[in-house]
């Protein structure tokens, strides 16, 4: 087995867990709180890690950019879901519609990075987002009932 | 309501839900950028500084509008939110980290894309929510695109 594949199975377990806590968390209070306790244990979690970890610093300009761009681009992209829900999107097409993101993932890694893909590992990305599409279909329009 | 508007322009939730899509799907490239240069742990601290300005932002929205929520919900809802937090700091070092150890964006990120499957697993357990067809098929096919993607 891979280690880049155990740990991008850690990050789809911790992932999962947290679209659990996440719907007990809006049961209670606005996304909009949520969401912004979610940064506050980002920040938490943040110091914690510079307290403990130690990193190494003296790095590029345009490494740094990409990690600061890492954090605005998720959580802009998480904010932008929201409105979608807001602004009168049927939960199970946005959720479905919003699935599709790790397509443009690849197209870029592939036209920016030259990255390849195998003819099987091709087969398995489409796989993969038919399987998420699937997922958020069902549990949404279960939601909605 | 929707068909009353769509003939002269494209309807709100559609803008935004395209934007959801190439904001999540530049996060997975500038984080494997990012990643070729700093640990996962720095990656963190300045995914961290990146999600400062939205922060910043969301705070004062929710400070102006200042809804008027039950305490007892309110200390719930925040418990939760925090704990989501974390639980998707840790998946975001484990993210950066299948990075750093080689795996491609245009692989990782399909792979880490299928986290509802966990969710749906944990509904099942925890929440008590069913199953449907779909879900079950939806599953299925989560472990067969990891399988390939693998390969």
């Amino acid at each position: 087995m891979h280690i880049w594949l155990l740990f991008a199975m850690l990050a789809l377990i911790f992932w999962g867990i947290t679209g659990v806590t996440q719907k007990l968390s809006t049961n209670c209070i606005s996304s909009e709180r949520s969401f912004l306790w979610f940064c506050w244990a980002m920040v938490a979690l943040s110091l914690v890690v510079l307290i403990i970890e130690r990193p190494h610093w003296g790095l590029g300009r345009v490494v740094v950019l990409s990690a600061i761009a890492g954090g605005a681009l998720n959580g802009l992209g998480a904010w932008t879901s929201f409105r979608a829900l807001e602004s009168g999107g049927k939960a199970s097409i946005v959720i479905s519609l919003i699935s599709l993101y790790p397509l443009l993932t690849v197209a870029l890694a592939v036209l920016l990075l030259h990255e390849r893909l195998t003819w099987t590992q091709s087969v398995g990305a489409v796989v993969a987002i038919a399987a998420a599409i699937l997922l958020s279909v069902e549990t949404e329009a279960k939601a909605e009932t | 309501m929707i068909e009353d508007t769509s003939r002269t322009k494209r309807p709100a939730w559609l803008l935004w839900s395209l934007a959801t899509i190439v904001l999540w799907g530049a996060w997975g490239l500038v984080s494997k950028v990012a990643s070729d240069g700093v640990d996962v742990y720095v990656n963190q601290l300045l995914y961290t500084v990146g999600l400062a300005p939205l922060m910043a932002f969301v705070g004062w929205t929710v400070w102006r509008r200042s809804p008027r929520e039950a305490m007892p919900q309110r200390r719930k809802g925040v418990f939760w939110a925090f704990l989501t937090g974390i639980l998707g700091g840790v998946g975001n070092l484990a993210f950066f980290q299948a990075l750093v150890k080689g795996g491609e964006a245009s692989i990782v990120a399909p792979v880490t894309a299928l986290f509802p499957m966990v969710t749906v697993l944990l509904a099942v357990l925890l929440l008590k929510e069913r199953v449907g067809r779909t879900q079950w098929a939806g599953l299925g096919l989560a472990f067969v695109a990891i399988y390939l993607l693998s390969a």
